[in-house]
């Protein structure tokens, strides 16, 4: 277990992290998910003792590692914290063949060579690269590399395991298959794991829980479809890609809860406390449904069907990215299937529709 | 189609043509041109200016003299000497600027940028600058010089003098080729190290220095050509005597106006020795980790 207390750090007198807390619990793998810049890989160097902290604590396993007693102030060293570290960029040491690299830490450790030995070769086993002992790190592809520097950093038998966007010295066209690589290595290695991405569906795919990263601490804490069913800050909603609306609450109609968005009027199942305050609302692009003008309603129930143009439209995969004008802009995303339907291009006139559960509503806090 | 592509350019030409006088277009294009042979002239010249006097050195020498000069004791003293002292002041210059390069490029510290600066100092000091200053530290009269007269230690004059002259002028060289690489090493492999082993001496001695050894043997091998030519500070601080202090530079010196192909012999053997370490160098920058095969 890991528990980050009111941690602080400034670089030159620049703020990044403000009394940040956090929790890891044993044998979760944690995502930690910000946008590039927010303080992720400082957070991590603060955990390995890499970089001091200002001020705060740092417990790993219940066991103060970097902080302030009572009676004195302690800091191992980054060797003495038992965590593992992958690096975002490919860092296995150059010169040395790939079984000297995962040897590394143990002939630190001044272990018998027998025992390196068989160290090695079983992280070899585990990461199914025996075969490439004796090869240099130039001569691998960068999903191998960070194989091998998983298993470098595994081999002084971490409690901990800190990787810093792994994924990303992996040629792209490759990246989905090493993810999924990587979460089974991961999964089967049954210790604590913070893994630093700023990926949406990376988080969503590795993570037991998610600690969404903002500015300076942790917005959020949560597994992956809470966080994405129910952001707690507009922040949050922003960087998680869904629809996020700053507005007032007005009063309850049929147990909804009517709120006002730039002159739209909308029905959302919430709570009442909510009434009269300057609020939140989010939707998710996914809940959204389109229908030509005129099109029956479904329920006589209050909800939320309003007119609006087709002003863009970016075809993915299977979806498109749609934007349609309400009185303010609002992203669906749409199979393309619904999409040729309906016979829908930009500028057409549509009916949006969302279901009162669907919008999920709080007070604003950022403002 | 090639008729479709070419036309928008004639008539870019022609419009061209109507707009600049034809005129000022012939002109613009002959300063265009002797600007050219100009640059031509000036590489030329530079050229010449350096290799001339180079290759006049060659000239001058009676190669049926050679084997006189190297039984010549001036000529023989001077080679030993000068290859005695350098080595040992190269040897010098690495146990002291490589320990201090990796402290310097990897910890910060209150005043690190003066005690930088004042590191690289020997680099752009006189060398007779660089002298005198060594004398008011170690002679007898210097700072240092009553506890080592106490201790029976007299520097100036002898071929220690020589060594600490040198090592002064050609250590920094090192220091700032080594720190260079220190400082460019790459944060995550070093960080890695660190977080593998507890210590400090065993990540410097498995990561750091083997990764730069590049920059190091460079850097050494600047040094110690620059302490073989150091001339000023030598002859200052150490004197010329013949067999204790009398380097190669300062042989060439005496030999002068004395015996020519002498001098001319040891100018040879130093500008070889300074051609092969700078061929060296440049055949070590462009050597890459991963790069063989």
């Amino acid at each position: 277990m890991i528990q980050l207390d009111q941690l602080t750090k400034s670089f030159n007198k620049k703020l990044v992290l403000k009394d940040l807390s956090l929790q890891v619990n044993n044998k979760e793998i944690l995502c930690l998910l910000g946008p590039n810049g927010c303080g992720k890989t400082t957070l991590l160097n603060l955990i390995s003792g890499l970089t001091p902290q200002d001020s705060g604590n740092i417990c790993i396993n219940n066991q103060l590692v970097s902080g302030q007693t009572p009676t004195k102030k302690i800091n191992l060293k980054p060797s003495e914290r038992k965590i593992g570290y992958v690096f975002q960029t490919t860092s296995l040491f150059p010169h040395m063949r790939v079984e000297d690299n995962i040897a590394y830490g143990l002939k630190a450790l001044h272990l018998s060579n027998n025992e390196i030995k068989t160290r090695t070769n079983s992280l070899l086993e585990f990461i199914d690269l025996s075969e490439y002992a004796k090869y240099y790190p130039h001569q691998l592809s960068g999903g191998q590399k960070q194989r091998i520097a998983i298993a470098r950093s595994l081999a002084t038998q971490p409690h901990t395991l800190l990787l810093d966007e792994p994924v990303s010295a992996v040629d792209p066209q490759l990246r989905e298959s090493f993810r999924t690589e990587l979460k089974n290595y991961l999964r089967k290695l049954e210790i604590t794991v913070i893994y630093v991405t700023h990926n949406l569906s990376e988080a969503y795919i590795m993570a037991d829980r998610i600690a969404v990263m903002g500015k300076k601490h942790i917005e959020q804490t949560g597994h992956p479809p809470e966080i994405f069913d129910n952001p707690v800050s507009s922040y949050v909603a922003r960087f998680l890609g869904l629809n996020t609306y700053t507005g007032r609450a007005l009063g309850i109609h049929d147990n909804l809860l009517e709120i006002e968005i730039n002159g739209i009027h909308l029905y959302a199942e919430a709570s009442t406390k909510l009434t009269e305050k300057t609020i939140v609302t989010t939707i998710k692009p996914d809940n959204i449904t389109i229908s030509k003008l005129g099109a029956p309603q479904l329920s006589d129930k209050p909800s939320n069907s309003i007119e609006g143009t087709i002003t863009e439209m970016v075809q993915m995969r299977s979806t498109a990215q749609t934007t349609i004008n309400i009185g303010f802009p609002i992203h669906a995303r749409l199979q393309i299937n619904t999409i040729k339907e309906l016979g829908l291009s930009i500028g057409d006139k549509v009916q949006v529709c969302f279901d009162p559960q669907s919008l999920n509503v709080f007070e604003d806090t950022d403002t | 189609m090639t008729q479709s592509v070419s036309d928008p350019k004639q008539t870019n030409l022609t419009e061209l043509e109507n707009t600049t006088p034809k005129k000022l277009q012939n002109f613009l294009t002959l300063i265009d041109k002797s600007a050219i042979i100009i640059l031509g002239l000036i590489v030329i010249t530079y050229f010449i200016f350096i290799t001339l006097p180079v290759a006049s050195i060659f000239l001058n020498l009676d190669p049926t003299q050679i084997g006189t000069q190297l039984q010549n004791w001036q000529v023989i003293n001077a080679i030993q000497l000068s290859l005695y002292t350098s080595a040992i002041a190269a040897l010098l210059a690495f146990t002291l600027a490589v320990p201090s390069a990796y402290f310097m490029a990897t910890r910060g510290f209150p005043g690190k940028t003066i005690l930088d600066t004042i590191l690289d100092l020997p680099i752009v000091l006189p060398p007779a600058v660089a002298g005198i200053a060594l004398l008011y530290a170690f002679a007898p009269k210097g700072i240092l010089g009553p506890t080592l007269t106490q201790l029976g230690i007299t520097i100036p004059g002898f071929t220690i003098a020589v060594i600490l002259a040198q090592a002064f002028v050609a250590s920094p060289f090192l220091f700032r080729a080594a720190k260079t690489g220190f400082e460019n090493q790459n944060r995550d492999i070093y960080n890695s190290a660190r977080i593998l082993s507890g210590s400090q001496i065993h990540v410097f001695f498995t990561v750091s220095l083997p990764l730069n050894m590049r920059n190091i043997i460079s850097g050494t091998l600047m040094a110690w050509t620059r302490a073989m030519g150091e001339f000023g500070a030598t002859l200052m601080f150490a004197g010329n005597l013949p067999g204790e202090t009398a380097t190669m530079p300062l042989t060439i010196y005496t030999l002068l106006y004395s015996n020519q192909t002498g001098a001319i012999l040891l100018s040879i053997i130093l500008i070889a020795l300074s051609f092969t370490v700078l061929v060296i160098v440049k055949l070590l920058e462009q050597k890459r980790f991963g790069a063989k095969k």
